[in-house]
């Protein structure tokens, strides 16, 4: 095969991104002797000198994965299993909870809520390929998704969850300073919700942590604790690493726009 | 016994998403065949660059001269358009080199992995870090 020269790849390449408003090299970011941001200078802070967590921030893909697909991407491993930093055979299932995962698993993911456009929920959606945007302000972080144009309110000024509020896929969310770290809680999540693409499930006493940690300017940590003891005897955690597209913002992402896989199950 | 034939069932699982294409929205294996490599060459005739996934349609003459029309999905066009790629990457009347895997329905359609066009060699879709042209896998 021919290559294309180098200089005009790079013309090609350059011609293209210009052309997108979702592109702005006017990054906050101060940039490095080759031009490009720099990801690794100190976490900006807001005027009341909180740590600022506010970006378009990307789920990092999976080390160990190989990249796949006309896009070269690999995924990250959370959003496929919640439990991959466990052997499979230490997945704390409760029995009922461990057949319906081996129903899903063999079912080839036809009943995955996402593969019908529906939304991939509380947790997978920070580890999904599609970016997600933090808004700080005082009394409420708001996080705004690609996916479906989704968004979370995350509420920091006390208030509690009405109990028995009726379950939704996004649940109810409420947040506090821990230091510099955002600590959010996720209740009254809805059983059509899948803990991943593999389908580990959960049941109403579900709840979901999220801490959020970013550190340095380019880099954001989600420690994700899934506590919900009548479908696991004990928690599951994990670390879903994220970096900041620092010149780049939200597209618009309606799964439902052209979706054509279902006809093709079988 | 069940829990090793879980944990076996487990690894496969995982092993097949961890090495087979995982699409954005959907399990890969539900729709398309592993088993079934493609590598079709023909004219684009259609392209939808729509969400959850890209689709272009291509005319594929057989060596009797029947042409037959192929449904190709790619990735979404939010992950293409980060990428470097945009909707005039792929033209109407480009002659292009398609592999991929057929659908499991056995339809005339498949998911493409490698876009390449056929006159130029230029690999299409791939990621802006990569220079050089598909590998082989």
């Amino acid at each position: 095969m021919k290559s294309i020269p180098a200089s005009i790849a790079l013309l090609l390449f350059v011609s293209v991104a210009s052309a997108q408003w979702m592109k702005d090299p006017r990054s906050s970011l101060p940039k490095k002797s080759d031009g490009t941001p720099d990801l690794t200078v100190p976490v900006p802070k807001t005027a009341d000198g909180k740590v600022d967590l506010s970006g378009t921030w990307l789920a990092d893909p999976d080390p160990r994965g190989s990249r796949q697909n006309v896009e070269n991407m690999s995924f990250s491993q959370y959003f496929i299993n919640v439990a991959a930093d466990l052997n499979p055979d230490e997945v704390p299932f409760q029995p009922w909870a461990k057949t319906l995962f081996m129903q899903r698993l063999q079912s080839q993911g036809k009943e995955s809520p996402t593969a019908h456009c529906k939304p991939s929920g509380v947790p997978a959606m920070n580890s999904v390929p599609l970016p997600f945007k933090i808004v700080q302000t005082a009394k409420f972080v708001l996080l705004l998704y690609e996916e479906n144009s989704m968004f979370r309110q995350v509420f920091l000024d006390g208030r509690q969850p009405v109990k028995d509020a009726e379950p939704r896929w996004l649940g109810y969310s409420t947040g506090r300073w821990e230091g510099d770290t955002l600590v959010v809680d996720t209740v009254g999540i809805n059983d059509q919700v899948w803990l991943d693409g593999m389908g580990h499930p959960h049941s109403d006493q579900l709840q979901v942590t999220e801490r959020l940690r970013r550190r340095d300017a380019g880099h954001l940590e989600i420690q994700v604790t899934i506590n919900d003891p009548k479908a696991y005897t004990r928690p599951i955690m994990y670390t879903q690493k994220l970096t900041l597209l620092p010149d780049e913002d939200l597209l618009e992402y309606f799964c439902s726009e052209n979706e054509k896989d279902v006809q093709f199950f079988k | 016994m069940i829990a090793s034939i879980c944990r076996m069932l487990a690894i496969t699982v995982v092993l097949a998403f961890a090495t087979k294409p995982v699409l954005a929205h959907h399990a890969f294996a539900a729709v398309f065949d592993a088993k079934q490599p493609i590598k079709l060459t023909g004219t684009v005739t259609k392209l939808e660059w729509q969400n959850p996934h890209t689709w272009f349609y291509i005319d594929v003459k057989d060596e009797s001269g029947n042409v037959q029309n192929w449904g190709m999905e790619m990735g979404s066009p939010n992950l293409l358009i980060r990428a470097g790629w945009s909707r005039n990457s792929l033209k109407i009347g480009d002659v292009v080199t398609v592999e991929g895997f057929r659908s499991k329905d056995g339809s005339s359609n498949g998911n493409a992995q490698i876009v390449t066009l056929t006159n130029s060699g230029q690999r299409l879709f791939a990621a802006s870090s990569q220079a050089q042209p598909a590998q082989t896998r």
